[in-house]
């Protein structure tokens, strides 16, 4: 599936539809002003146009239930009599015989499956399409030239009542032949499908919905770990998917957030579809058994603060040191740079500075006042130092590099003073799970359960963390020194820590060496680092001086809580990585998430017929309201055309809007067409006449903007079925929150334009 | 500018139709000002084009005025709310085809907001006294014209209206179904309600209204009182029972005298819309019997015939 899901912005949405409502609702506010200067007599048309609208906000305002619902009651009849119904016989026909001509795949089942659910939304959304779409623009058209709106308007019915009541039972309509067409589709898909393919007799129920929940943030490492947008380009012209290099730095890693038992469960469900790359045949072996990719579970808040740091050349040690959590390193490398700074200040470019910038207040100052532990100062210093980096413009100016470097040494000193702090609070956890092999042809995703207690062989300064924490626990309780000697049950009490038996006696053997070299004190019942300093430092350095290796050949075997210790904060941070030499690995942000509990294939399947329902209302809404202004054809054809730009067209008009296609302007082409030319070369003409082209392009581009924003996205509406027949559940904040948020925005303005158009408008015009 | 006694006044009122581009096509009402009082039937008369339609279609806000003034019920043309007290039956009956008349009538009543109950209870007066008992459960679409118009007038009678907007209300009517409209209209000014008449079907506006308005090419040419405007004042009628020759020729003498030498004394005749009723009447009474035109001859007095019409 080539989709990337992402949750609708409401807020960002609603801003947008305000904005936009705000700027017709002015354009029509002054076409009307205008309206009534010219035809009410200059100034006089001024209290005319006032009163007219005063009485059409009250006719809003002043709608009856009552009479909107013996109008959509009189539209359904109408619709039922002129046997729009009928409709769901040509439905019945194809089910009847649709079954002959889908294929059956025994070796993709899923794709089976998928036929027939495509099949059957498919044939639903069309044949209640163009019924609708009739019926809603010729409705009003035809009430007026029968003049039988006549007898309407001349009750006390509102317009906008007869619009929403035309609305309504349009409406109705549709979403009645829709809940029959769905009941029988159902139906239909559960007798198509083979009992194996339903889980039925053990086999693997493929019509069932899962539950994605896809990475917030997924970003590549590069080959030296560096952090990149995408990763590389292998020269597939689907550029969907990037890709890791096997056996080295690189990785793609997802961010997950909201990640607690009661979001997931108590277990860690993976499942992934990456796609498989070779630049070399490869072993026998891994020519039948894939490529070996590994997933890693980490905290990593240095990661979360400093990733960024450090992507320009000029800070890239300081930033490896602060992603290793050598602060003082990081600090003294920063002071050389400070130092460079005053010195060659036109060393440091522009770019770099402001990538230091952006990382140091977006992402270091940020993450460090989210930890507890108060890093107000050092976060104050990072906000700093970045603010002072983006002043950072011209090349040649030497007096804003001045600034950013008394703010680097400044930073620097505040690192050195809090460097111990800093890297007591910002563990890295790395959790790598088992292998797992991905083949270039596989059926179906690879998915595997994880319990929430993992088990894990510790690097060296999990180690360090973890021997820091029990002896400091113990030491804590009073249980590893009695008197002034190492207590005599300090071994059964590492052994229940879960510390093998021969590791713990390397530890007390280790202690004891180090209490005898004055490193570490011990005295009334307490033990302690000499010259005040840490635990944490002590274990780093005897982890670092290979004094800590285990005597277990496991290595040491830690235990992590996937909640506790990896997502304390309800971040979890995944990284996939290919561990084949001279293979690749492709992924997007789809491509890997954790899967919840499975829905019912009845849930989705309802969701996706919702999406459609709101998709034939919104037509039935632009319909109505065309058919308010113009007559029946006319408003047919308007219909018709928003319906299939925004159907096939509108996510092309984004990509011209947002830049994404490549090529000039509208005329700026025409005009290559003809002189057959190309954008390499440009059109042949003076330059007076391109600024004149491409003026025009620009308003050309002003009105394509316009268009886009008038325009339903209704890829909304569909994109609910593809879910569904991949076999995912629809998302609420992906797919149904944008298509309702779409039907709805688009209802308000519609109901109050064709009310608005029907009351202005001689019904009895000649 | 509404006064007690006026239901409709209209001032100065003009509409001029364009064409898409804005110019003038046709002036339809030319500077009207006229007054229907409460309680009176009112006759607004004038051929085809005159503007009498266009009038009507303003006061009920179905066209914007040119310019000019138009008070309904004390309220303006524009404001729906007048439409609570009003009923209007148009030229053609344009209703939903689709229904059948219990469910017009329904239909029609809801948009009143009427309760369930009072939609029945009205629905079944209405079925009854238009006659259409028989067809209430059949769809529009297979009625005659008599029965569209009549179940047109049952819909405008819906929510009992204080002012009754007839558009050519006889018009597609038989003669039993002439009469029985003419006799609905004078119970309806006897029942209080005002009644807006537009016709050309001058014998029936005569009938039945109070006062008329004659329009022609949009502009009102003359308004009064029926009796006002129809008297012939330089001539005097009699009206006797049946008189011998003898008679005859002694009342000639006497008008001689009188300075009236040659006076028309001829035997009155009916209309034919009476001897069309008096036909059907007795054909009812004695089935298959052909009558002859001795038998047919009006034997009613004619003041007689005259006073049935009113």
């Amino acid at each position: 599936m080539d989709f990337n899901p992402t949750p609708f912005n409401f807020v960002s949405g609603f801003n947008s539809w305000l904005q936009l409502v705000g700027i017709i609702g002015a354009i029509a506010i002054g076409l009307g002003l205008l309206g009534s200067f010219l035809y009410g007599g200059g100034a006089n048309g001024l209290p005319v146009f006032l009163k007219g609208l005063v009485s059409f906000f009250k006719e809003i305002v002043t709608v009856s239930p009552g009479r909107i619902w013996a109008l959509t009651a009189l539209t359904v009849k109408e619709c039922v009599r002129r046997k729009a119904l009928l409709v769901f016989v040509v439905f019945a026909v194809l089910l009847m015989f649709g079954g002959w001509f889908l294929p059956e795949s025994a070796e993709r089942a899923e794709l089976e499956v998928s036929n027939h659910i495509a099949f059957v939304l498919t044939t639903i959304s069309w044949l209640i399409l163009p019924v609708v779409i009739f019926l809603s623009c010729w409705g009003i058209p035809e009430d007026i030239r029968l003049r039988s709106l006549h007898t309407v308007v001349t009750k006390p019915a509102r317009r906008v009542e007869v619009v929403l009541g035309r609305m309504f039972g349009y409406g109705t309509m549709a979403i009645t032949i829709l809940i029959l067409m769905g009941a029988v589709g159902y139906v239909w898909i559960q007798r198509q499908v083979p009992d194996d393919m339903k889980g039925i007799n053990g086999g693997t129920n493929l019509l069932t919905c899962r539950v994605p929940v896809y990475g917030d943030f997924f970003y590549f490492l590069d080959r030296e770990g560096l952090p990149s947008r995408t990763g590389l380009n292998v020269g597939d012209a689907w550029k969907f998917r990037s890709f890791v290099e096997g056996n080295t730095r690189s990785r793609a890693v997802w961010i997950f957030n909201d990640i607690f038992p009661e979001t997931i469960g108590e277990s860690l469900r993976l499942e992934s579809r990456f796609e498989a790359f070779r630049t070399i045949k490869g072993s026998e072996q891994s020519m039948t058994s894939g490529l070996e990719a590994q997933y890693t579970l980490l905290q990593d808040t240095r990661e979360e603060a400093f990733s960024s740091f450090g992507v320009g050349a000029s800070f890239r040690e300081a930033g490896e040191a602060l992603r290793e959590g050598n602060f003082q390193n990081a600090s003294q490398l920063l002071s050389t740079v400070a130092e460079r700074m005053s010195s060659a200040p036109l060393d440091f470019s522009p770019i770099d500075c402001r990538q230091v910038a952006i990382a140091s207040v977006q992402e270091s100052a940020y993450v460090l006042r989210k930890i507890e532990k108060g890093f107000e100062d050092v976060a104050k210093a990072f906000e700093e130092f970045g603010f002072a980096a983006s002043e950072v413009i011209d090349p040649e100016d030497e007096a804003s590099r001045g600034k950013m470097s008394i703010a680097c040494a400044a930073l620097a000193d505040v690192l050195n003073e809090r460097g111990d702090d800093l890297r007591e609070a910002m563990p890295r956890i790395e959790v790598p799970l088992e292998p797992f092999e991905v083949h270039e042809f596989h059926e179906g995703d690879a998915y595997e359960t994880y319990p929430r207690e993992l088990t894990y062989t510790a690097n060296n300064e999990s180690t360090a963390r973890f021997l820091t924490r029990t002896i400091t626990d113990l030491n804590d309780l009073g249980k590893a020194v009695k008197g002034s000697e190492l207590s005599a049950d300090l071994l059964s009490d590492l052994e229940a820590a879960n510390i093998e038996t021969v590791n713990a006696e390397l530890v007390i053997e280790v202690l004891q060496a180090e209490i005898e070299a004055g490193k570490l004190l011990a005295a009334d019942g307490k033990l302690a680092v000499a010259d005040n300093g840490r635990f944490l430092q002590v274990f780093d350095r005897l982890v670092r001086e290979e004094r800590l290796i285990s005597q277990d050949p496991a290595g040491w075997v830690l235990k992590a809580d996937l909640f506790k210790d990896l997502a304390p904060h309800g971040a979890l941070r995944i990284q996939v990585a290919c561990l084949d030499d001279q293979m690749y690995l492709g992924m997007a942000r789809s491509d890997m998430f954790i899967r919840l509990k499975d829905n019912s294939f009845f849930v989705g399947y309802s969701k996706a017929l919702l999406n459609i329902g709101l998709m034939l209302c919104l037509v039935i809404v632009l319909g109505v309201t065309a058919s308010c202004i113009v007559k029946g054809p006319v408003s047919f054809f308007f219909t018709l055309t928003m319906f299939v730009i925004g159907q096939f067209f509108h996510s092309f008009m984004t990509r011209i809007l947002m830049g994404q296609e490549k090529g000039s302007g509208m005329i700026e082409s025409a005009m290559m067409i003809v002189q057959h030319r190309s954008p390499s070369t440009g059109i042949d003409t003076s330059e007076r006449s391109m600024q004149m082209i491409q003026a025009a392009d620009k308003v050309n581009l002003g009105l394509l903007h316009a268009a886009s924003n008038i325009i339903p996205d209704f890829s909304n509406f569909t994109s609910a079925a593809i879910y569904i027949e991949n076999g995912f559940d629809v998302p609420w904040a992906s797919s149904v929150l944008p298509a309702i948020a779409t039907f709805v925005g688009f209802l308000v303005p519609c109901v109050i334009i064709g009310a608005a158009c029907l009351k202005f408008r001689e019904l009895e015009a000649k | 500018m509404q006064t007690q006694e006026n239901v409709i006044e209209i001032r100065n009122l003009s509409k001029v139709y364009r064409d898409f581009w804005g110019r003038k096509k046709v002036q339809a009402v030319k500077s009207l000002s006229l007054d229907v009082k409460r309680g009176e039937v009112f006759g607004l008369l004038g051929p085809n084009g005159s503007g009498k339609t266009t009038t009507i279609k303003m006061l009920l806000g179905l066209l914007f005025p040119t310019s000019g003034e138009i008070s309904i019920l004390g309220k303006k043309a524009s404001d729906v709310a007048k439409n609570e007290r009003i009923g209007y039956l148009p030229e053609e009956s344009y209703l939903y085809r689709f229904l059948n008349a219990d469910e017009t009538l329904d239909f029609y009543g809801r948009l009143f907001n009427m309760s369930a109950q009072e939609r029945n209870q009205r629905a079944d007066e209405l079925i009854k006294l238009v006659g259409l008992d028989q067809a209430r459960r059949r769809q529009l679409k297979e009625y005659s014209k008599g029965m569209t118009r009549r179940i047109g007038l049952a819909q405008a009678l819906i929510n009992n209206p204080d002012l009754v907007v007839l558009d050519e209300p006889t018009s597609g009517l038989d003669p039993i179904g002439t009469r029985e409209m003419k006799d609905l209209i004078l119970k309806l000014r006897d029942e209080g309600k005002t009644v807006l008449l537009c016709s050309h079907q001058l014998a029936d506006v005569q009938d039945v209204s109070d006062r008329i308005a004659v329009m022609f090419q949009g502009e009102l040419k003359v308004m009064g009182s029926v009796e006002e405007l129809l008297e012939l004042r330089e001539e005097t009628e009699i009206r006797t029972g049946n008189l011998s020759e003898e008679g005859i020729a002694e009342i000639r003498a006497v008008l001689k005298k009188h300075g009236m030498p040659d006076p028309s004394i001829q035997k009155p005749r009916a209309d034919l819309e009476e001897l069309f009723l008096k036909t059907v009447r007795e054909s009812g009474e004695r089935p298959g019997r052909r009558f002859t035109a001795e038998e047919m001859a009006a034997t009613q007095p004619a003041a007689e015939a005259d006073a049935s019409k009113k």
